[in-house]
Protein backbone atom coordinates (compact mmCIF):
# COMPACT_ATOMS: atom_id res chain seq x y z
CA UNK A 1 0.00 0.00 0.00
CA UNK A 2 2.32 2.72 -1.26
CA UNK A 3 -0.25 5.52 -1.11
CA UNK A 4 -2.07 4.58 2.12
CA UNK A 5 -1.72 7.09 4.94
CA UNK A 6 -1.43 6.29 8.60
CA UNK A 7 -4.65 7.00 10.48
CA UNK A 8 -4.70 8.45 13.98
CA UNK A 9 -7.88 8.59 16.05
CA UNK A 10 -8.23 11.55 18.42
CA UNK A 11 -10.79 11.06 21.19
CA UNK A 12 -12.96 13.98 22.32
CA UNK A 13 -15.40 14.51 25.16
CA UNK A 14 -18.38 16.84 24.72
CA UNK A 15 -19.79 18.36 27.89
CA UNK A 16 -23.23 19.94 28.02
CA UNK A 17 -24.54 22.28 30.69
CA UNK A 18 -28.11 21.24 31.59
CA UNK A 19 -28.82 24.81 32.74
CA UNK A 20 -27.69 26.95 29.79
CA UNK A 21 -27.38 24.13 27.18
CA UNK A 22 -23.90 25.34 26.19
CA UNK A 23 -21.61 22.68 24.71
CA UNK A 24 -17.89 22.39 25.33
CA UNK A 25 -15.59 20.03 23.42
CA UNK A 26 -12.27 18.99 24.93
CA UNK A 27 -9.76 16.15 24.59
CA UNK A 28 -10.89 12.86 26.15
CA UNK A 29 -9.22 12.07 29.45
CA UNK A 30 -9.19 8.63 31.05
CA UNK A 31 -12.08 8.24 33.48
CA UNK A 32 -14.55 10.21 31.35
CA UNK A 33 -17.86 8.33 31.28
CA UNK A 34 -21.01 9.29 29.36
CA UNK A 35 -23.88 10.98 31.25
CA UNK A 36 -21.74 11.66 34.35
CA UNK A 37 -21.15 15.13 35.87
CA UNK A 38 -17.93 16.61 34.54
CA UNK A 39 -17.02 20.19 35.50
CA UNK A 40 -18.35 23.62 36.37
CA UNK A 41 -19.93 25.41 33.41
CA UNK A 42 -17.85 28.36 32.23
CA UNK A 43 -20.96 30.34 31.21
CA UNK A 44 -23.23 29.86 34.25
CA UNK A 45 -23.08 28.21 37.68
CA UNK A 46 -24.31 24.83 36.38
CA UNK A 47 -22.40 21.54 36.41
CA UNK A 48 -21.78 20.10 32.96
CA UNK A 49 -22.64 16.52 32.05
CA UNK A 50 -20.74 14.40 29.52
CA UNK A 51 -23.04 14.26 26.50
CA UNK A 52 -20.85 12.49 23.95
CA UNK A 53 -17.51 10.75 23.64
CA UNK A 54 -16.31 10.20 20.11
CA UNK A 55 -13.27 9.87 17.89
CA UNK A 56 -12.19 11.75 14.80
CA UNK A 57 -9.76 10.23 12.32
CA UNK A 58 -6.83 12.25 11.06
CA UNK A 59 -4.47 11.04 8.35
CA UNK A 60 -0.72 11.54 8.63
CA UNK B 1 5.63 -3.72 -44.44
CA UNK B 2 3.70 -4.62 -41.26
CA UNK B 3 5.38 -7.94 -40.71
CA UNK B 4 6.65 -8.56 -37.15
CA UNK B 5 9.44 -10.83 -38.32
CA UNK B 6 10.10 -13.93 -40.27
CA UNK B 7 7.83 -16.73 -38.89
CA UNK B 8 9.89 -19.40 -40.53
CA UNK B 9 12.97 -18.45 -38.50
CA UNK B 10 13.49 -21.39 -36.07
CA UNK B 11 14.95 -19.07 -33.42
CA UNK B 12 11.83 -16.85 -33.47
CA UNK B 13 9.64 -19.95 -33.26
CA UNK B 14 11.48 -21.00 -30.11
CA UNK B 15 10.96 -17.53 -28.61
CA UNK B 16 7.19 -18.05 -29.00
CA UNK B 17 6.98 -21.72 -28.17
CA UNK B 18 9.19 -21.92 -25.06
CA UNK B 19 7.11 -19.47 -22.95
CA UNK B 20 3.93 -21.30 -24.03
CA UNK B 21 5.40 -24.62 -22.92
CA UNK B 22 6.57 -23.07 -19.64
CA UNK B 23 3.12 -21.62 -18.95
CA UNK B 24 1.34 -24.87 -19.87
CA UNK B 25 3.40 -26.98 -17.50
CA UNK B 26 4.42 -24.48 -14.81
CA UNK B 27 1.63 -21.87 -15.01
CA UNK B 28 0.09 -22.84 -11.68
CA UNK B 29 3.44 -22.74 -9.91
CA UNK B 30 4.16 -19.26 -11.35
CA UNK B 31 0.72 -18.01 -10.25
CA UNK B 32 1.31 -19.60 -6.84
CA UNK B 33 4.64 -17.76 -6.58
CA UNK B 34 3.09 -14.35 -7.43
CA UNK B 35 0.06 -14.82 -5.16
CA UNK B 36 2.07 -16.19 -2.28
CA UNK B 37 4.05 -12.93 -2.10
CA UNK B 38 0.84 -11.00 -1.30
CA UNK B 39 -0.39 -13.63 1.14
CA UNK B 40 2.96 -13.78 2.94
CA UNK B 41 2.76 -10.02 3.54
CA UNK B 42 -0.77 -10.39 4.96
CA UNK B 43 0.32 -13.29 7.20
CA UNK B 44 3.20 -11.18 8.50
CA UNK B 45 0.72 -8.41 9.37
CA UNK B 46 -1.63 -10.92 11.06
CA UNK B 47 1.28 -12.28 13.07
CA UNK B 48 2.12 -8.75 14.20
CA UNK B 49 -1.53 -8.05 15.14
CA UNK B 50 -1.60 -11.27 17.14
CA UNK B 51 1.64 -10.65 19.04
CA UNK B 52 0.86 -6.92 19.59
CA UNK B 53 -2.58 -7.68 21.01
CA UNK B 54 -1.09 -10.31 23.34
CA UNK B 55 1.61 -7.90 24.47
CA UNK B 56 -0.92 -5.11 25.09
CA UNK B 57 -3.07 -7.47 27.16
CA UNK B 58 -0.14 -8.68 29.26
CA UNK B 59 1.12 -5.10 29.78
CA UNK B 60 -2.39 -3.96 30.74
CA UNK B 61 -2.73 -6.71 33.34
CA UNK B 62 0.77 -6.12 34.73
CA UNK B 63 0.56 -2.30 34.87
CA UNK B 64 -3.07 -1.66 35.84
CA UNK B 65 -4.13 -4.68 37.89
CA UNK B 66 -2.54 -6.72 40.65
CA UNK B 67 -1.91 -10.25 39.42
CA UNK B 68 -1.08 -12.84 42.10
CA UNK B 69 1.49 -14.54 39.84
CA UNK B 70 3.42 -13.70 36.70
CA UNK B 71 0.46 -13.50 34.24
CA UNK B 72 2.30 -14.11 30.93
CA UNK B 73 2.24 -17.92 30.97
CA UNK B 74 -1.38 -18.14 32.13
CA UNK B 75 -2.54 -15.66 29.49
CA UNK B 76 -0.63 -17.50 26.77
CA UNK B 77 -2.19 -20.78 27.89
CA UNK B 78 -5.62 -19.22 27.79
CA UNK B 79 -5.14 -17.81 24.29
CA UNK B 80 -4.65 -21.37 23.01
CA UNK B 81 -7.96 -22.49 24.53
CA UNK B 82 -10.35 -23.71 21.87
CA UNK B 83 -14.12 -24.18 21.69
CA UNK B 84 -15.62 -27.18 19.93
CA UNK B 85 -19.05 -26.30 18.61
CA UNK B 86 -21.79 -28.95 19.05
CA UNK B 87 -22.48 -31.36 16.20
CA UNK B 88 -25.28 -30.11 13.93
CA UNK B 89 -26.13 -33.27 11.93
CA UNK B 90 -29.38 -33.34 13.89
CA UNK B 91 -30.27 -29.63 14.26
CA UNK B 92 -32.96 -30.32 16.87
CA UNK B 93 -31.94 -28.52 20.07
CA UNK B 94 -28.74 -27.11 18.54
CA UNK B 95 -29.40 -23.55 19.83
CA UNK B 96 -29.55 -24.74 23.42
CA UNK B 97 -26.33 -26.72 22.94
CA UNK B 98 -24.51 -23.74 21.37
CA UNK B 99 -25.73 -21.44 24.17
CA UNK B 100 -24.50 -23.92 26.78
CA UNK B 101 -21.07 -24.24 25.12
CA UNK B 102 -20.60 -20.48 24.70
CA UNK B 103 -21.77 -19.65 28.22
CA UNK B 104 -19.56 -22.38 29.69
CA UNK B 105 -16.61 -20.77 27.91
CA UNK B 106 -17.61 -17.31 29.20
CA UNK B 107 -17.93 -18.63 32.77
CA UNK B 108 -14.58 -20.39 32.47
CA UNK B 109 -12.93 -17.19 31.21
CA UNK B 110 -14.35 -15.15 34.08
CA UNK B 111 -13.24 -17.70 36.68
CA UNK B 112 -9.81 -17.94 35.07
CA UNK B 113 -9.36 -14.15 35.21
CA UNK B 114 -10.59 -14.07 38.83
CA UNK B 115 -8.05 -16.72 39.83
CA UNK B 116 -5.29 -14.63 38.26
CA UNK B 117 -6.60 -11.31 39.64
CA UNK B 118 -8.57 -12.00 42.85
CA UNK B 119 -9.17 -8.30 43.66
CA UNK B 120 -10.43 -7.34 40.23
CA UNK B 121 -13.56 -5.17 39.94
CA UNK B 122 -16.50 -6.19 37.73
CA UNK B 123 -15.72 -3.44 35.19
CA UNK B 124 -12.06 -4.47 34.91
CA UNK B 125 -13.03 -8.14 34.72
CA UNK B 126 -15.26 -7.49 31.70
CA UNK B 127 -12.56 -5.33 30.14
CA UNK B 128 -9.89 -8.04 30.50
CA UNK B 129 -12.35 -10.64 29.22
CA UNK B 130 -12.95 -8.59 26.05
CA UNK B 131 -9.21 -7.99 25.54
CA UNK B 132 -8.61 -11.73 25.93
CA UNK B 133 -11.29 -12.49 23.33
CA UNK B 134 -9.73 -9.99 20.90
CA UNK B 135 -6.20 -11.40 21.35
CA UNK B 136 -7.50 -14.96 21.11
CA UNK B 137 -9.45 -14.21 17.90
CA UNK B 138 -6.44 -12.51 16.28
CA UNK B 139 -4.25 -15.47 17.17
CA UNK B 140 -6.80 -17.89 15.71
CA UNK B 141 -7.13 -15.88 12.46
CA UNK B 142 -3.34 -15.88 12.04
CA UNK B 143 -3.14 -19.62 12.66
CA UNK B 144 -5.90 -20.50 10.19
CA UNK B 145 -4.64 -18.26 7.36
CA UNK B 146 -1.08 -19.50 7.88
CA UNK B 147 -2.29 -23.12 7.86
CA UNK B 148 -4.21 -22.65 4.58
CA UNK B 149 -1.23 -20.96 2.94
CA UNK B 150 1.35 -23.52 4.08
CA UNK B 151 -0.88 -26.43 3.03
CA UNK B 152 -1.29 -24.99 -0.48
CA UNK B 153 2.45 -24.33 -0.70
CA UNK B 154 3.38 -27.78 0.58
CA UNK B 155 1.07 -29.50 -1.91
CA UNK B 156 2.07 -27.01 -4.66
CA UNK B 157 -1.69 -26.73 -5.15
CA UNK B 158 -2.69 -23.42 -6.73
CA UNK B 159 -6.49 -23.96 -6.66
CA UNK B 160 -6.21 -24.46 -2.90
CA UNK B 161 -4.79 -20.96 -2.49
CA UNK B 162 -7.51 -19.28 -4.60
CA UNK B 163 -10.25 -19.22 -1.92
CA UNK B 164 -7.71 -17.81 0.54
CA UNK B 165 -6.72 -15.08 -1.92
CA UNK B 166 -10.41 -14.21 -2.41
CA UNK B 167 -11.36 -13.97 1.27
CA UNK B 168 -8.10 -12.43 2.48
CA UNK B 169 -9.21 -8.76 2.03
CA UNK B 170 -12.28 -9.44 4.22
CA UNK B 171 -10.21 -11.27 6.82
CA UNK B 172 -7.71 -8.39 6.90
CA UNK B 173 -10.54 -5.85 7.31
CA UNK B 174 -11.82 -7.74 10.35
CA UNK B 175 -8.34 -8.26 11.79
CA UNK B 176 -7.43 -4.56 11.39
CA UNK B 177 -10.71 -3.60 13.07
CA UNK B 178 -9.98 -5.92 16.01
CA UNK B 179 -6.48 -4.52 16.37
CA UNK B 180 -7.82 -0.95 16.25
CA UNK B 181 -10.47 -1.82 18.87
CA UNK B 182 -7.94 -2.50 21.64
CA UNK B 183 -7.29 1.15 22.74
CA UNK B 184 -11.04 1.85 23.10
CA UNK B 185 -11.55 -1.22 25.30
CA UNK B 186 -8.45 -0.45 27.39
CA UNK B 187 -9.62 3.09 28.17
CA UNK B 188 -13.34 2.29 28.50
CA UNK B 189 -14.50 4.48 25.62
CA UNK B 190 -17.88 3.89 23.95
CA UNK B 191 -17.71 2.02 20.62
CA UNK B 192 -19.92 2.26 17.53
CA UNK B 193 -21.85 -0.85 18.56
CA UNK B 194 -22.83 1.02 21.74
CA UNK B 195 -25.27 3.35 19.97
CA UNK B 196 -28.29 1.22 21.04
CA UNK B 197 -27.29 1.19 24.75
CA UNK B 198 -26.44 4.93 24.46
CA UNK B 199 -29.94 5.79 23.23
CA UNK B 200 -31.73 3.62 25.80
CA UNK B 201 -29.24 4.44 28.58
CA UNK B 202 -30.09 8.14 28.36
CA UNK B 203 -33.81 7.32 28.59
CA UNK B 204 -33.07 5.37 31.80
CA UNK B 205 -31.07 8.12 33.51
CA UNK B 206 -33.61 9.41 36.02
CA UNK B 207 -35.54 6.16 36.42
CA UNK B 208 -35.24 3.47 39.06
CA UNK B 209 -33.17 0.58 37.68
CA UNK B 210 -32.98 -3.11 38.55
CA UNK B 211 -30.72 -5.95 37.47
CA UNK B 212 -33.13 -8.27 35.69
CA UNK B 213 -30.72 -10.88 34.33
CA UNK B 214 -26.95 -11.40 34.17
CA UNK B 215 -25.33 -8.01 33.42
CA UNK B 216 -28.65 -6.64 32.14
CA UNK B 217 -30.55 -3.63 33.51
CA UNK B 218 -34.24 -2.81 33.29
CA UNK B 219 -36.06 0.46 34.04
CA UNK B 220 -39.74 1.32 33.78
CA UNK B 221 -41.05 4.64 32.53
CA UNK B 222 -44.07 6.08 30.73
CA UNK B 223 -44.49 7.96 27.47
CA UNK B 224 -47.78 9.40 26.17
CA UNK B 225 -49.90 7.08 28.38
CA UNK B 226 -47.87 4.04 27.33
CA UNK B 227 -45.79 1.88 29.65
CA UNK B 228 -42.16 1.46 28.57
CA UNK B 229 -39.83 -1.30 29.78
CA UNK B 230 -36.29 -0.18 28.98
CA UNK B 231 -33.59 -2.85 28.67
CA UNK B 232 -29.85 -2.64 28.12
CA UNK B 233 -26.62 -4.30 29.20
CA UNK B 234 -25.25 -3.02 32.49
CA UNK B 235 -22.82 -0.21 31.66
CA UNK B 236 -20.23 1.10 31.67
CA UNK B 237 -18.78 -2.45 31.61
CA UNK B 238 -17.76 -4.12 28.37
CA UNK B 239 -20.73 -6.44 28.05
CA UNK B 240 -23.74 -7.14 25.85
CA UNK B 241 -25.81 -8.56 28.72
CA UNK B 242 -28.48 -11.21 28.26
CA UNK B 243 -31.45 -9.38 26.69
CA UNK B 244 -33.20 -12.64 25.75
CA UNK B 245 -33.42 -13.82 29.37
CA UNK B 246 -34.46 -10.33 30.49
CA UNK B 247 -37.22 -10.19 27.88
CA UNK B 248 -38.53 -13.59 29.02
CA UNK B 249 -38.68 -12.35 32.64
CA UNK B 250 -40.63 -9.23 31.62
CA UNK B 251 -43.07 -11.28 29.49
CA UNK B 252 -43.62 -13.74 32.38
CA UNK B 253 -45.15 -11.03 34.53
CA UNK B 254 -46.45 -8.40 32.07
CA UNK B 255 -48.60 -8.24 28.95
CA UNK B 256 -46.36 -6.77 26.26
CA UNK B 257 -47.82 -5.40 23.02
CA UNK B 258 -44.73 -4.40 21.05
CA UNK B 259 -40.96 -4.98 21.19
CA UNK B 260 -38.62 -2.36 19.70
CA UNK B 261 -34.90 -3.06 19.32
CA UNK B 262 -32.22 -0.42 18.70
CA UNK B 263 -28.92 -1.72 17.39
CA UNK B 264 -25.91 -1.02 15.21
CA UNK B 265 -25.86 -2.90 11.90
CA UNK B 266 -23.23 -3.48 9.26
CA UNK B 267 -23.64 -1.12 6.33
CA UNK B 268 -23.42 -2.26 2.76
CA UNK B 269 -20.71 -0.83 0.49
CA UNK B 270 -21.94 2.49 -0.86
CA UNK B 271 -24.24 3.18 2.09
CA UNK B 272 -23.52 6.15 4.34
CA UNK B 273 -22.08 5.55 7.78
CA UNK B 274 -24.38 6.47 10.65
CA UNK B 275 -27.50 6.39 8.45
CA UNK B 276 -30.62 5.23 10.28
CA UNK B 277 -33.12 2.66 9.00
CA UNK B 278 -36.30 1.24 10.48
CA UNK B 279 -37.68 -2.23 9.91
CA UNK B 280 -39.23 -5.40 11.26
CA UNK B 281 -37.65 -8.34 13.04
CA UNK B 282 -35.11 -8.78 15.81
CA UNK B 283 -32.04 -6.59 15.28
CA UNK B 284 -29.34 -8.38 17.25
CA UNK B 285 -26.03 -9.85 16.16
CA UNK B 286 -23.75 -12.32 17.88
CA UNK B 287 -23.74 -16.06 17.53
CA UNK B 288 -27.52 -16.22 17.01
CA UNK B 289 -28.73 -17.80 20.24
CA UNK B 290 -30.17 -14.55 21.66
CA UNK B 291 -31.84 -13.69 18.34
CA UNK B 292 -33.41 -17.16 18.27
CA UNK B 293 -34.70 -16.79 21.82
CA UNK B 294 -36.15 -13.30 21.24
CA UNK B 295 -37.88 -14.48 18.05
CA UNK B 296 -39.24 -17.53 19.87
CA UNK B 297 -40.64 -15.37 22.71
CA UNK B 298 -42.19 -12.91 20.22
CA UNK B 299 -43.75 -15.71 18.16
CA UNK B 300 -45.14 -17.62 21.15
CA UNK B 301 -46.73 -14.46 22.55
CA UNK B 302 -47.70 -12.99 19.14
CA UNK B 303 -45.79 -9.76 19.78
CA UNK B 304 -44.61 -7.71 16.77
CA UNK B 305 -40.90 -6.84 16.78
CA UNK B 306 -39.73 -3.53 15.28
CA UNK B 307 -36.14 -2.38 14.88
CA UNK B 308 -34.15 0.77 14.40
CA UNK B 309 -30.61 0.31 13.15
CA UNK B 310 -27.65 2.66 12.78
CA UNK B 311 -25.46 1.53 9.90
CA UNK B 312 -21.68 1.35 10.21
CA UNK B 313 -18.62 -0.56 9.03
CA UNK B 314 -16.99 -3.42 10.97
CA UNK B 315 -14.22 -1.07 12.08
CA UNK B 316 -16.65 1.64 13.22
CA UNK B 317 -18.69 -0.93 15.14
CA UNK B 318 -15.85 -2.11 17.39
CA UNK B 319 -13.62 0.98 17.65
CA UNK B 320 -14.19 4.31 19.42
CA UNK B 321 -17.60 5.69 18.37
CA UNK B 322 -17.28 8.09 15.45
CA UNK B 323 -18.64 11.66 15.61
CA UNK B 324 -21.26 10.87 12.94
CA UNK B 325 -22.64 7.96 14.96
CA UNK B 326 -22.57 9.86 18.29
CA UNK B 327 -24.39 12.79 16.62
CA UNK B 328 -27.20 10.44 15.58
CA UNK B 329 -28.15 9.47 19.16
CA UNK B 330 -30.79 12.21 19.56
CA UNK B 331 -32.16 11.52 16.09
CA UNK B 332 -32.51 7.79 16.86
CA UNK B 333 -34.29 8.63 20.13
CA UNK B 334 -36.81 10.88 18.37
CA UNK B 335 -37.41 8.20 15.69
CA UNK B 336 -37.94 5.70 18.50
CA UNK B 337 -40.64 7.88 20.08
CA UNK B 338 -42.20 8.36 16.64
CA UNK B 339 -42.24 4.57 16.14
CA UNK B 340 -43.94 4.09 19.52
CA UNK B 341 -46.70 6.58 18.63
CA UNK B 342 -47.19 5.07 15.15
CA UNK B 343 -47.42 1.45 16.27
CA UNK B 344 -49.03 1.46 19.69
CA UNK B 345 -52.15 2.82 21.35
CA UNK B 346 -52.58 4.48 24.75
CA UNK B 347 -52.46 2.01 27.63
CA UNK B 348 -50.22 -0.47 25.79
CA UNK B 349 -46.86 -1.76 27.04
CA UNK B 350 -43.65 -1.71 25.02
CA UNK B 351 -40.26 -3.31 25.63
CA UNK B 352 -37.38 -1.23 24.23
CA UNK B 353 -34.03 -3.03 23.99
CA UNK B 354 -30.77 -1.14 23.44
CA UNK B 355 -28.70 -3.91 21.85
CA UNK B 356 -24.89 -3.90 21.74
CA UNK B 357 -21.74 -3.65 23.80
CA UNK B 358 -22.27 -1.02 26.48
CA UNK B 359 -18.63 -0.19 27.24
CA UNK B 360 -18.38 3.41 28.41
CA UNK B 361 -22.18 3.81 28.41
CA UNK B 362 -23.87 3.82 31.84
CA UNK B 363 -27.59 4.24 32.50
Amino acid sequence: MIFSKEEIIFAYTVEKCPKCNKLNRRDFSEGDVLFTPASKCSFCDGITVIEKIYGEIFQK
Amino acid sequence: MFSMGDDSDPLMMLVWIIPIIIFVFYGQQIQLLVTSGEIKKAIKKLDKFSSDSKKELIDYVKNNLEPVDEPTKKIEQFLDYFTIMPVDMDPNGIVEKVRHTVRSREDYTRNHIKSLLPNISEIELNRVQTLLELASSLQMIHKIVNHMFLTAKKQKNYPLILPLQMILPFIMEHAKAMQAAIPAFKTGQPIGDGIGPMVVGKMMLNEEKEIISFQTVMAKTTFEQRKLFLLKAEGPSSTVGRPDEALQKIIDTNKIDVIIMVDAALKMEGEDSASIARGFGAAIGGIGTEKFQIEAIATTNQIPVFSIIVKQSVKEAITLMSKDIADQADNVRSQLYEMILENTAEGQSIVIIGVGNTIGVPQ
